[in-house]
């Protein structure tokens, strides 16, 4: 893999920003977008912007051909067994709350959460808790690998709602052996591979998760599209949970009859340019292998753990080896806010993500108040490495 | 980034920390990055003879906060809420764009201190 060629395909990274170029370090929020990604948008929007299904003219016909042709690509990307198990959402929260809001949970019920969730995979179920009395359990992070906790946890459960990799600090769960525990258990297991799907490879059925939930967004793609796996039968079973156009195959003033899965659960006119742009993405990550871009992060993690870990104001959040955190670096700088890391950093115009992360719950129960995340994809080099160490040690040169 | 003043306050900050039976007490909460402000007056006829305060915010926060506290010091209820985010700020020598909504966490906490005053007084 070569970065420095790979860069060649994103506008900023060759064109940089007020003279000066711009190291993106900001991969865990949303990453850059490569040419062909916005090309296959624009080519929607230039030559076919109609609608899929309703309209029977050619450039009608061109949209659904090429809306189900990018359906197919993210699902052989992540190997499910059809593509009408891809629901096309707007993002990972979209899908949370897809799943939800559609299995009717009823009071009593218990969801499984771990305690480094994003307010994404957080919020929708304290809300069922409040409507609905669903009852909540709360595993900590099995920092050592043992299970027991989930083991105990799963029992009786009806959800099982985890993140495969935090955005927090890059560690992953052992999602194939969680899911194992749940299934065994008689649990369902929905995944938020939000941060996982783009930095590393994904075999739903390996995994066995029977909903997997991610975002265009912070794999090449364009933003307002994501998706939601979920098993066929199950999302034949389950009832959708936004209605109206293209949810039906028929109406009368008093029924409707519902459309088959993937079509039942996408209400309205859909994000068609987005759904090609993030099929752009897929085959772009594909060209470039997901496994050559893991390794990649990793050694550029390697490179600035080793460095700024020597100093001993610095910590990071999670294992200190960075082959478990992946492509994340999150650290705190004592006596330096994290906010005044990303600022002095955005003056040298390398962008990083400081606060708390959307994982609020996380630092309030630690009393921290932050951190800042650096988080790399396969466009970021070695040099820019070396840069944004030299810019950290000289932050603390300033405010030591 | 940040101008020779506010590394001046940020680095020998005045007035910081938690202050015995304030007169008034008022917190700020910055939505923008979710950092808060403890702001603490000490008033005799009409006029605040001591400030305090306490924060996790950044150094922009930290700076305009220990500039505050000393602007107000013999100020009078009314001329202290005069103050301007913007006085605060040209007082230090400036703060960066990107850095102002810090600066608004003080004067915030001040004036919610001065209205807790108030209030108290009435009762
Ligand atoms: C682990 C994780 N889950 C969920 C989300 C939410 O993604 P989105 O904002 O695309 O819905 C994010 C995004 O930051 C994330 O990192
Ligand atoms: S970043 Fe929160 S107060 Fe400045």
């Amino acid at each position: 893999m070569n970065p420095e060629k790979l860069r060649e395909d994103f506008p900023i990274l060759v064109n940089g920003l007020n003279g000066k170029p711009v190291i993106y370090f900001d991969n865990a929020c949303v990453t850059l977008k490569p040419r062909q990604v916005i090309e296959a948008m624009n080519e929607y929007y230039e030559n076919f912007p109609a609608c899929h299904g309703r309209s029977s003219h050619k450039l009608g016909l061109k949209v659904t051909e090429e809306y189900e042709k990018s359906r197919k690509t993210v699902a052989e990307f992540i190997r499910a067994k059809k593509p009408a198990e891809i629901v096309f959402v707007r993002n990972t929260t979209e899908a949370i709350n897809l799943v939800a809001n559609s299995l009717e949970l009823k009071k009593g019920d218990v969801v499984v959460t771990t305690d480094k969730e994003h307010n994404s995979n957080l919020v929708p179920w304290l809300f069922l808790e409040k409507r609905r009395g669903i009852k909540r359990r709360i595993v900590p992070w099995p920092e050592d690998g043992n299970l027991d906790d989930f083991t105990e946890a799963v029992k009786g459960a009806t959800l099982v709602s985890i993140v495969h990799t935090s955005n927090l600090d890059g560690t992953s769960l052992p999602v194939k052996e969680i899911v194992k525990i749940s299934h065994d258990a008689g649990a369902l297991v929905l995944v938020d591979g939000a941060q996982s799907v783009p930095h590393k490879e994904t075999d739903v059925r390996k995994l066995d998760v029977d909903f997997l939930a991610f975002s265009g967004h912070k794999m090449l793609g364009p933003s307002g599209i994501g998706c939601l796996y979920g098993r066929y039968e199950l999302l034949e079973r389950m009832e959708p949970f936004l209605v109206g156009g293209d949810t039906v195959d028929d109406t009368t003033y008093s029924s409707c009859r519902l459309s088959k899965p993937p079509e039942k659960f996408e209400a309205g006119l859909q994000n068609y340019a987005g759904a090609i742009g993030l099929a752009a993405a897929v085959k772009y990550l594909k060209r470039v292998g997901l496994e050559r871009v893991e390794k990649h992060e990793k050694t550029l993690n390697r490179i600035i753990t080793e460095s700024l870990l020597q100093h001993e104001q610095i910590s990071v959040i999670g294992p200190e080896d960075p082959d478990k955190r992946g492509g994340i670096f999150s650290f705190t700088i004592k006596g330096i806010h994290p906010h005044d890391i990303s600022a002095f950093l955005d003056e040298e115009n390398i962008f990083i993500r400081s606060g708390a992360h959307c994982v609020h719950s996380w630092f309030n129960s630690r009393g921290i108040e932050g951190s800042a995340r650096a988080s790399f994809y396969l466009y970021n080099t070695k040099e820019e490495a070396e840069k944004f160490i030299e810019a950290v040690e000289k932050i603390m040169k300033i405010f030591g | 980034m940040y101008s020779e003043k506010v590394m001046e306050h940020f680095r020998n900050p005045r007035n910081q920390g938690k202050m015995e039976n304030p007169d008034g007490t008022g917190v700020a909460g910055n939505p923008l990055c979710g950092d808060v402000m403890k702001f603490y007056i000490k008033v005799r006829n009409g006029t605040i003879v001591e400030a305090k305060w306490e924060t996790f915010g950044c150094a922009a926060a930290i700076a305009t906060s220990s500039a505050l506290s000393e602007m107000v010091k013999g100020k009078t209820l009314e001329e202290a809420l005069e103050i301007k985010r913007e006085d605060v700020s040209s007082f230090l020598g400036g703060l960066p764009p990107i850095k102002e909504h810090c600066s608004n966490l003080a004067v915030d906490a001040l004036r919610k201190a001065i209205k807790n005053y108030r209030e108290r007084v009435k009762e």
